[in-house]
């Protein structure tokens, strides 16, 4: 039996066995994937090139592009509304700070609940705070990408560079089976 | 006992943002989280929020966790 949490937004979630993650296409072969720009630094730069891996590497039908308003917050409900049919999977990046990084999974657990397969980058040194709001959001295991730290402050050829390192993680969690860390 | 693997891994994320955490254990755990020079102040999640954090890093319920917050220092 999980534990329960209290999260900030007044909700009591389980900690464990709360989302059922949306269901994943076979592959990415001509689908449209919608690209959630954080606001961060080189965030729009950032998931652009990984749409350009994407449409290159996996023969990604087209991708679209929004921004949310404030990183550091939850996305607000009409733009998850509006990204989950305006594409069949999404990419949400990029945490590279403590208080986007919690919102980027809260947006990717968000889109799940939705039924949109989403794939959330953040930079390695947010991987627990990431996994913490997975477990706040009754979505423990939740996994996500991650490339080095920092983003912001990088070239544009290193932003290219850290997009095509992560692209094959992005792929196999918008495509796996399973989002859960761990599963049998 | 505090889950020092956990706590490591919430230092290294702090830290990227110009933070420190100091915890202390004993019938509670205090937890004081301070801002360097470098801290980004819109980059740190609400207590309200850390509290939860705390509590899966540290393994320690909620309850257990005395939290003081760089605006708290100001005070």
């Amino acid at each position: 039996m999980g534990s329960s949490i209290m999260d900030p937004t007044g909700q009591t979630t389980r900690a464990e066995g709360a989302l059922q993650p949306a269901i994943r296409p076979e592959s990415l072969k001509g689908m449209t994937v919608g690209l959630l720009d954080n606001g961060k630094q080189n965030a729009g730069r950032f998931v652009e090139e990984l749409g350009k891996v994407l449409v290159e590497r996996y023969g990604v039908g087209r991708v679209v592009l929004r921004k949310k308003p404030v990183a550091t917050v939850d996305a607000p409900a009409q733009l998850l509304d509006d990204l989950h049919h305006a594409a069949e999977l999404v990419v949400i990046g990029v945490g590279d700070c403590g208080s986007c990084s919690a919102a980027a999974i809260a947006d990717g657990i968000a889109l799940e609940r939705l039924g949109t397969p989403t794939a959330v980058v953040c930079t390695e040194s947010f991987t627990a705070t990431a996994d913490a709001m997975a477990v706040i959001r009754g979505a423990a295991g939740y996994r996500h990408a991650t490339v080095a730290h920092p983003m912001a402050g990088l070239p544009f050829e290193k932003v290219r560079a850290r997009a095509e390192g992560v692209a094959d993680e992005v792929a196999s969690l918008l495509t796996g089976a399973t989002v859960r860390r761990g599963a049998a | 006992m505090i889950d020092l693997e956990g706590l490591a891994s919430l230092r290294t994320s702090l830290e990227a943002d110009g933070y420190e955490i100091d915890v202390e254990e004993g019938e509670r755990v205090a937890v004081v989280i301070s801002a360097t020079p470098a801290a980004c102040a819109e980059c740190l999640v609400p207590a309200s929020l850390m509290v939860p954090m705390l509590e899966h890093a540290l393994k320690v319920p909620g309850d257990r966790i005395d939290l003081t917050y760089p605006a708290d220092h100001e005070q």
